[in-house]
């Protein structure tokens, strides 16, 4: 899942940042209007965290920039103007829910991870897949009940692949939504952790589907 | 009138001319007539000395013959004030003439009171005369005849005093009257002149009382050209005192907001923390998030005095804020439905409204299970009042667990959660008390018709 922070006080986009690294998503990160609108228009994000008092562009004008532009990922403001006027302002402008600062952190964790799961159709915040389960909390995957351990690209993959579940993912796919924007883009990384997740999960899971990508499904046969 | 007002020195300082000129216009006008009086009865007596004379020389050369009788029976009726006396002087045994009013009287004589003549030889003065009557008396030395025969006579004629006495105390009565009436009257328009003159203080009086209670913002209606200026000047002042408690409130605004990103950094920071020292920083910094949260308020609040003038369609807000509710909660799947008549305006500030309505619809969409309500009904003012204003209320419902009649009861206190478990400042209920009590609303919690939370408004309705 790839995050975007646009925020400008260099302390708090950083916490943000490690916060959200640690919660297991790829994260990218700007500080004034002009560079988050540029990256929000350009890259496929799963969640944008955007504070609204930006410097060169209003934070409200960047979301409605994008959603004029029909970019439709699922956006939280963050901001210190908590007033119901500027909430209705927020909400007008086409953001998905609204955090007022200051924040505690998991609250915010909790708000994105509930955005990244209604944006992949989920109601719930653990996600199963036959014998596997995807406790989105606390960032965990247990098969048939026991704890996996992932490394954090490993994780991302997988919990990619389970919030898509059932559906074909093609590879560009992965890598926009798996790593950072300045990450090294080479796809066959991600045959790489493929091939390293099967031995972890069931290999029949993760199907290769030739010349389109992946999918997770329920071995039925 | 008010010691110490403009009404009074103005009144005060005509009344004084006023008392002070009539006694002086009084005095003059009296001592004209009385002069004219004097001048016209002084030459009625000079007439009838020199008709007696003439009337006495008529006769031969050897001296005078009694004078007719003439002149308006005033001479014949006895002691009518009015007569005349021929006394022959130089020694002659001639017998006094005189006229039948005197009945045998004796005319005292200016020349035997030792009064001088004048340049017309004619000797003036009042004396008493007969019958206890003060008679104003011309007396003249004239000779009869000539030669041998000429006689030297003292020839006077009196009138009687009282008869311009009388007509002077008439006139001084009929004067003072009149004088006295011009005064009053002179005051009574005096006192009207400095009402209706003042009125206009009296209007911006009202005025300036409406500003002070936030009917008005700025001192309107037209003045008279002296006091335009204080107008103007008192609206440039109130003006610019807007803009600095503008500035203030803004300055409040951006400081607490300000404060906000650092603290959220602050509890981010320590929160990965579990040090005595992050645990400190954490509570301290919940601590300034709290009073930064309730001096923002205050602020707020405090700028409301003054803006009271503005109004607020309900319609609109309520809709707005339903939509971005109904995103809010999306996953909740709530429906909302708003029965609000077209018009219902509320007597107030846009933003306020929407506080109080969007932390009530807050409250009622994080409890309620399926569905959340919004009534508004308009009160007019009875009998058709415009001044007594009427009410709008408004009745924000859920259906999910509602709270208990003792919690219910229990007065709202700022910063208490009802309930610790849900998200929220836990501020929602009691900001929208004191919101309310600020524009002598009513906020009160009952029991939905679903069995869930019903919070219901009452606030000021725009006519």
């Amino acid at each position: 899942m790839r995050v975007l922070i646009v925020e400008d006080d260099r302390d708090l986009n950083r916490q943000l940042v490690s916060a959200l690294s640690d919660a297991g998503y790829a994260v990218d990160s700007a500080f004034d209007g002009e560079e988050g609108h540029f990256l929000g228009d350009t890259e496929p994000y799963d969640v944008v965290i955007l504070d609204t008092g930006l410097p060169k562009m209003d934070g409200i004008r960047v979301l409605e920039q994008w959603r004029r532009a029909d970019r439709n990922m699922p956006v939280i403001i963050l901001t210190a103007r908590d007033r119901w006027s500027d909430k209705v302002a927020g909400m007008d402008a086409g953001a998905d829910d609204y955090v007022a600062k200051p924040f505690h952190m998991q609250e915010l964790l909790a708000r994105v991870r509930a955005q990244v799961r209604r944006a992949s159709g989920h109601a719930r915040s653990d996600i199963e897949c036959g014998p596997l389960r995807l406790d989105t909390k606390t960032a965990r995957v247990t098969l048939n009940g026991q704890p996996i351990k992932l490394t954090s690209h490993e994780y991302r993959l997988l919990a990619y692949l389970m919030h898509h579940n059932e559906r074909v993912v093609s590879r560009s796919e992965l890598v926009e939504h798996l790593y950072e924007q300045d990450f090294d883009r080479d796809s066959n990384t991600i045959e790489v952790f493929i091939g390293r997740l099967r031995k972890k999960i069931p290999p029949d899971m993760i199907k290769t589907i030739r010349g389109l990508g992946y999918r997770l499904s329920i071995d039925e046969t | 009138m008010k010691p110490n007002s403009l009404a009074l020195r103005l009144f005060l300082t005509a009344a004084a001319w006023v008392l002070s000129i009539m006694p002086v216009a009084g005095y003059i006008i009296y001592a004209r007539y009385h002069h004219e009086m004097v001048t016209a009865f002084d030459a009625r007596i000079s007439l009838f000395l020199a008709v007696v004379i003439n009337d006495a020389e008529q006769g031969s050369e050897e001296g005078p013959t009694e004078p007719d009788y003439w002149g308006e029976g005033l001479f014949v009726q006895v002691h009518s004030g009015w007569y005349w006396q021929m006394k022959p002087l130089d020694g002659k045994p001639a017998e006094i003439m005189q006229s039948r009013s005197l009945a045998g009287d004796y005319l005292p004589l200016p020349s035997e009171n030792d009064v001088e003549p004048n340049e017309k030889e004619v000797r003036w003065a009042n004396l008493p005369g007969p019958a206890e009557q003060a008679v104003r008396v011309a007396e003249m030395i004239y000779q009869f005849g000539t030669g041998k025969s000429a006689q030297r006579y003292s020839v006077a004629v009196a009138g009687r005093l009282s008869e311009v006495e009388d007509n002077l105390a008439a006139f001084r009565s009929q004067l003072i009257q009149a004088l006295a009436l011009a005064g009053v009257g002179l005051l009574a328009a005096t006192l009207f002149q400095v009402r209706f003159g003042l009125f206009p203080l009296t209007r911006m009086e009202r005025a300036l009382a409406a500003i002070r209670s936030g009917e008005a913002s700025r001192l309107e209606g037209q003045l008279p050209s002296e006091v335009r200026p204080l107008q103007q000047e008192l609206n440039a002042l109130l003006k610019s005192n807007q803009e600095i408690v503008e500035r203030a409130r803004t300055h409040v605004g951006n400081l607490a907001h300000a404060l906000k990103t650092p603290l959220a950094v602050l509890l981010n920071e320590a929160s990965g923390d579990d040090s005595p020292l992050a645990r400190k920083v954490i509570e301290q910094a919940d601590t300034m998030t709290a009073q930064v949260s309730l001096y923002l308020d205050r602020a707020r609040m405090a700028a409301r005095i003054g803006v009271i003038g503005s109004v607020t369609e309900v319609g609109p807000v309520t809709e707005s804020l339903v939509r971005a509710l109904g995103r809010l909660y999306r996953d909740k799947d709530l429906s909302y439905t708003v029965d609000c008549p077209p018009g219902a305006r509320f007597k107030g500030e846009r933003q306020d409204l929407e506080e109080m309505l969007g932390n009530l619809l807050d409250n009622a969409s994080k409890w309620a299970h399926s569905s959340v309500s919004v009534a508004v009904s308009a009160l007019p003012p009875a009998n058709g009042d415009a001044a007594a204003g009427g009410w709008l209320h408004i009745h924000v419902d859920d259906d999910g667990p509602g709270l208990t009649a003792d919690q219910r009861a229990e007065p709202i206190a700022r910063g208490r959660r009802l309930d610790e478990t849900k998200p929220g400042s836990g501020l929602g209920h009691s900001i929208v008390a004191d919101l309310a009590y600020c524009y002598s609303g009513k906020f009160e919690l009952d029991r939905s018709e679903t069995g869930g939370l019903s919070a219901r408004l009452t606030l000021p309705l725009a006519v």
